[in-house]
C-alpha cells in the first residue's frame, strides 16, 4: 500500500503543469503574423458572414493576408473590447460603435487615422464629429442611421389622417388613433428607456445636452427652458393626452419594436435598419407601414440622433493592412452592398443621395432625416459613463411615473451631467 | 479516520525520522497540494485581485496601461460614507435576502414533507416537476416572470383585468369603491417595475421558484435518514403531527437546515440576474439596486474598477460575517 513520496511529488508536478497547460492554451488565441483578425457587431446584417466570405476572399487576393472576422454580439461587445484591453487581446481592426469610439481613443487604444481619411467632409458631418478626440480623428463612418417616426398606414387610411407636419399635428394624430373605437392599443408609446427615441423632442425644442466650451469645460443645458419644452411636449402625450401607455414608462427600444410587431402599437419612433427585421417578423404588415420625418415644433424636422458605427485599427495592428482592410470595406461596392443587407445607411454623402432618392417610403425618409436633420450627444469620453449610469432612462421614468415634475427631473438630470462632464478626473 | 493534525503529532514522538519517510510533516500538504492549487489559481487569486483593485483608483486607462494608482481607503471611505449605502442597497440585499431565504426554506420543506408523505409515483411526478423549475437558467426564468408581470400583455394583467370587470360588474358597493381607486387594479394597468416593493416581490417569487427544489431535495433526504422508530415513540407518547415535526423532525435534522440556509442566504445576497435584467434593475431605477448589481455597474458602466471591487469586498465580508454568527450559534447550540 505505500506510494513512493516521488510518485506522488511527481504526480502533483504533473497536475500542476497539465493546469499550467490549460492556463496557457486560453491564452494562444489566433496571432498568425498575417491574419488580420477583425471584430464584427452581430445582428446588424442578417447575411453578414456571407458578406465577409466575400469581403476576405477579395483582401486575401489583394495582399495575400487572411482575414480572421469575429462576430460579437451588441450586448457584450463593450465588456468584450475592455477585457480585451485588460488582456492584450484585442483585435487589428474592429467595428466600434460611435459613442465609445472617444472612450476607447482616449485610452490610446485605437490609432489616430486623421492623415490616412481622404476629407472628412466626405462623410456626413456628425460621424465625423463623433469620432474626433482632440486633434485627431480615431475611426472611419462605415455606417450609420436615424430613428424617424414609423406608423401604420391602414391606421391612418382608416381615420385619414396625413403624415403629421408640425407637433400640434402629431399629437392631434396621436389623440385620434387613442380615441377611435378601432385602436384599441397604443396609439404613440412614450418610452422611459429609450433615450434615442426621445432626444428628438429635445432638440428640436431647441433644447440640447451639454455644449463643450474652447476650455474643454461643458455647459449644461438638459435643464434649459428649452429642452424642458421637449420634455413637456412629450410628458403631455403620455401623461395628459394618455395615447402611451403604462407599461411603456420601462419600456426600452426593443419593447417598442416587440409592441409593434404584435400590432400593438399605431405610431412610434424607430430606426429605419428596423423595417426588414419588422417584416420578417409580423409579414402580415408589408404594405402597412409607412415612415416620415419627426417633425419639428414649426414643420421643420426636429434632429434625430445619428448613431452607427466606426472602423477603428487598434494599438499592436499593421497600420497599413489594417487600413487596406477598412478601405475595402468602404467603397461603394461593399458599403451599399452592405447597407442595401443591413438597413443601415453608408455615411458617405455622395453614397447617400441614392438612398435619400430612393422610390422606396420605407428608405428615403430615413435617409432624408440623416442628411437634414441630424445631430449627436456631447462628444466626449464621459459620454459612456453617462449612458451607462443611465442618467437620462432615469430622467424620463421619474418624469412619466409622476415621481418628479419636467423641471425637478432635468435639474436632477442636469446635476448628474454635470457631475460627469466637468469633473476633475 | 484520524485528521492529519493528529497523525503529525503522533508523528512528532518518534525519537528518529528515516529521511524521506512516508510520514514527513510534508506529507499532508502535499496530499492537499492539488486541491490548494485549484482553488489558489481559481479562488484566491481573483479573491486577492478584487481586494488589491479595491485600493486603486483604477479606470479604463490603468486597464491598458496596466499602472496602478493606490488610494489606500478612500474607497472604503467613500462607499461608507455613501448614504444610499445605508438608505438602498443594504435593505435591498440584507432585508431581500432574508425574506427570501425563509421563503425558499419553508415552501422546500414543505415540499419535502410532502414528498416524504407520497407514494413513489406521486414522488417521481414531484421531483421530475421541481427539477424543471430548479433546471431553469436564471435568464430564462427572469424573463418569464417579466412576461408574467408584463404592464400590458402579461397574465398577471389579464387576471387583474378580469377581476376589475367581476367586481364592477357584481361587487359590492365599497368593493366597486376600493377597485376604482386601487393602483393595482387600474384600468391602464399598474407598472410592477416602478417601485421598490413589487419590483422585489417578483424577484422574490422568482429566487423562491428557482431555489425551493434545492431545499427540498436535500431536507427529503435528510427525512429519509430519521429512524422510523423516533417518530412511532413520539406517537405513542400522544405527539400530534405538528409536535413531531417541531420535536423530532426539525432537531435531527438542524445540520441539514443549516447546509441549506447558508447556501441560501449566500446565494440570495449576491443575486444578480435576477435583478439586473428586470426593467429599470440596471440602473435607471436606483431605488431597486443591490449590492450585486451596484458593484456589476460602478466597475463596467463606469468603469470605476477600484470602488466596484470595493462594494464586492463589503459584500463578501457581509456574508462571511454572516455565516460567521450562523454557525456558531448553531454549535453552540448543538453542545447544550
Amino acid at each position: 500500500m505505500r506510494r513512493s513520496p516521488r510518485s506522488l511529488t511527481v504526480s502533483v508536478a504533473a497536475l500542476t503543469a497539465a493546469g499550467a497547460l490549460v492556463l496557457t492554451a486560453c491564452n494562444g488565441a489566433t496571432d498568425d503574423a498575417d491574419a488580420l483578425d477583425v471584430w464584427i457587431m452581430e445582428g446588424t446584417n442578417p447575411d453578414a458572414s456571407d458578406f465577409f466570405d466575400d469581403v476576405a476572399a477579395d483582401f486575401e487576393e489583394q495582399t495575400g493576408a487572411e482575414v480572421n472576422v469575429e462576430f460579437v454580439p451588441w450586448a457584450d461587445a463593450h465588456d468584450r473590447f475592455v477585457t480585451g484591453m485588460a488582456g492584450d487581446e484585442l483585435p487589428d481592426v474592429a467595428e466600434v460603435g460611435t459613442t465609445w469610439t472617444p472612450e476607447f481613443a482616449e485610452t490610446g487604444a485605437m490609432a489616430d487615422l486623421t492623415d490616412r481619411i481622404d476629407d472628412p467632409d466626405d462623410y456626413v458631418p456628425e460621424l465625423i464629429e463623433a469620432a474626433e478626440v482632440e486633434d485627431g480623428i480615431y475611426g472611419v463612418p462605415w455606417h450609420a442611421a436615424v430613428r424617424s417616426i414609423i406608423y401604420r398606414t391602414d391606421i391612418f387610411e382608416d381615420l385619414d389622417l396625413d403624415e403629421p407636419q408640425d407637433w400640434d399635428e402629431l399629437r392631434a394624430a396621436a389623440i385620434a388613433i387613442d380615441e377611435s373605437e378601432a385602436w384599441e392599443e397604443t396609439a404613440f408609446p412614450v418610452p422611459g428607456h429609450a433615450t434615442h427615441s426621445i432626444s428628438a423632442f429635445i432638440w428640436g425644442a431647441g433644447g440640447d445636452f451639454a455644449t463643450e466650451n474652447p476650455d474643454g469645460s461643458w455647459d449644461i443645458h438638459i435643464d434649459s427652458a428649452e429642452s424642458q419644452e421637449g420634455l413637456q411636449y412629450l410628458a403631455d402625450l403620455a401623461l395628459e393626452d394618455d395615447v402611451s401607455t403604462t407599461g411603456a414608462t420601462t419600456w426600452m427600444e426593443t419593447d417598442i419594436l416587440d409592441n409593434f410587431n404584435d400590432e400593438n402599437v399605431a405610431m412610434t419612433v424607430q430606426g429605419g435598419w428596423t423595417i426588414p427585421a419588422i417584416l420578417e417578423d409580423n409579414p402580415d404588415l408589408e404594405g402597412r407601414i409607412g415612415a416620415f420625418m419627426i417633425p419639428g415644433p414649426d414643420g421643420e424636422p426636429s434632429p434625430s440622433f445619428v448613431g452607427g458605427s466606426h472602423l477603428g485599427v487598434f494599438e499592436g495592428a499593421d497600420q497599413d493592412l489594417s487600413w487596406e482592410f477598412i478601405e475595402l470595406l468602404t467603397e461603394e461596392e461593399y458599403s451599399v452592398r452592405w447597407s442595401e443587407e443591413s438597413g443601415y445607411f453608408p455615411p458617405n454623402r455622395e453614397q447617400l443621395t441614392q438612398f435619400e432618392e430612393s422610390d422606396d417610403d420605407l428608405v428615403a425618409p430615413f435617409a432624408q432625416q440623416m442628411s437634414q436633420a441630424g445631430a449627436v450627444y456631447p462628444v466626449t469620453p464621459a459620454w459612456g459613463d453617462v449612458e451607462g449610469d443611465e442618467v437620462f432612462p432615469r430622467m424620463m421614468q421619474d418624469i412619466l411615473s409622476e415621481d418628479a415634475t419636467v423641471a425637478e427631473a432635468t435639474s436632477t438630470a442636469a446635476e448628474e451631467l454635470d457631475e460627469f462632464l466637468n469633473q476633475d478626473d | 479516520m484520524p485528521s492529519a493534525s493528529v497523525q503529525r503529532r503522533r508523528v512528532g514522538h518518534r525519537p528518529a525520522r528515516r529521511r524521506g519517510s512516508l510520514h514527513s510533516p510534508a506529507r499532508p500538504w502535499l496530499l492537499l497540494a492539488p486541491g490548494l492549487i485549484i482553488i489558489a489559481l481559481l479562488l484566491w487569486y481573483p479573491l486577492g485581485r478584487v481586494v488589491w483593485l479595491s485600493f486603486q483608483d483604477y479606470d479604463l486607462g490603468n486597464i491598458r496601461s496596466g499602472e496602478t494608482d493606490y488610494i489606500g481607503l478612500d474607497n472604503y471611505t467613500e462607499l461608507l460614507s455613501d448614504s444610499f449605502l445605508w438608505t438602498t442597497a443594504l435593505p435591498n440585499t440584507a432585508v431581500f435576502a432574508a425574506v427570501a431565504v425563509v421563503g425558499t426554506v419553508v415552501v422546500g420543506t414543505l415540499v419535502a414533507l410532502l414528498l416524504n408523505a407520497c407514494g413513489w409515483l406521486w414522488r417521481t411526478v414531484i421531483i421530475t416537476a421541481i427539477l424543471v423549475a430548479w433546471a431553469m437558467p436564471a435568464v430564462t426564468g427572469t424573463y418569464v416572470w417579466i412576461w408574467v408581470f408584463d404592464v400590458d400583455q402579461g397574465i398577471v394583467r389579464q387576471l387583474l383585468d378580469g377581476l376589475r370587470t367581476g367586481i364592477e360588474a357584481w361587487g359590492p358597493q365599497w368593493l366597486r369603491d376600493s377597485a376604482a381607486t386601487s393602483d393595482y387594479l387600474a384600468a391602464d394597468g399598474y407598472n410592477w417595475f416602478r417601485e421598490r416593493l413589487p419590483f422585489y416581490a417578483i424577484v422574490t417569487l422568482n429566487i423562491v421558484h428557482n431555489g425551493f427544489p434545492f431545499v427540498a431535495i436535500t431536507v427529503f433526504a435528510g427525512l429519509t435518514t430519521i429512524p422510523r422508530e423516533l417518530h412511532e415513540a413520539a406517537m405513542i407518547d400522544g405527539a400530534n403531527a405538528w409536535q413531531r415535526f417541531w420535536d423530532v423532525t426539525v432537531p435531527t435534522l438542524r445540520p441539514v437546515f443549516a447546509v441549506v440556509t447558508i447556501m441560501s442566504t449566500i446565494w440570495d445576497f449576491k443575486v444578480f440576474a435576477q435583478v439586473y435584467l428586470m426593467p429599470g434593475g440596471s440602473g435607471s431605477n436606483r431605488d431597486v439596486l443591490n449590492f450585486g448589481v451596484w458593484s456589476y455597474v460602478e466597475s463596467f458602466a463606469q468603469n470605476q474598477y477600484g470602488y466596484g471591487a470595493a462594494i464586492a469586498v463589503v459584500l463578501t465580508v457581509l456574508l462571511l460575517l454572516i455565516t460567521l454568527v450562523y454557525l456558531r450559534t448553531l454549535f453552540a447550540e448543538e453542545k447544550l
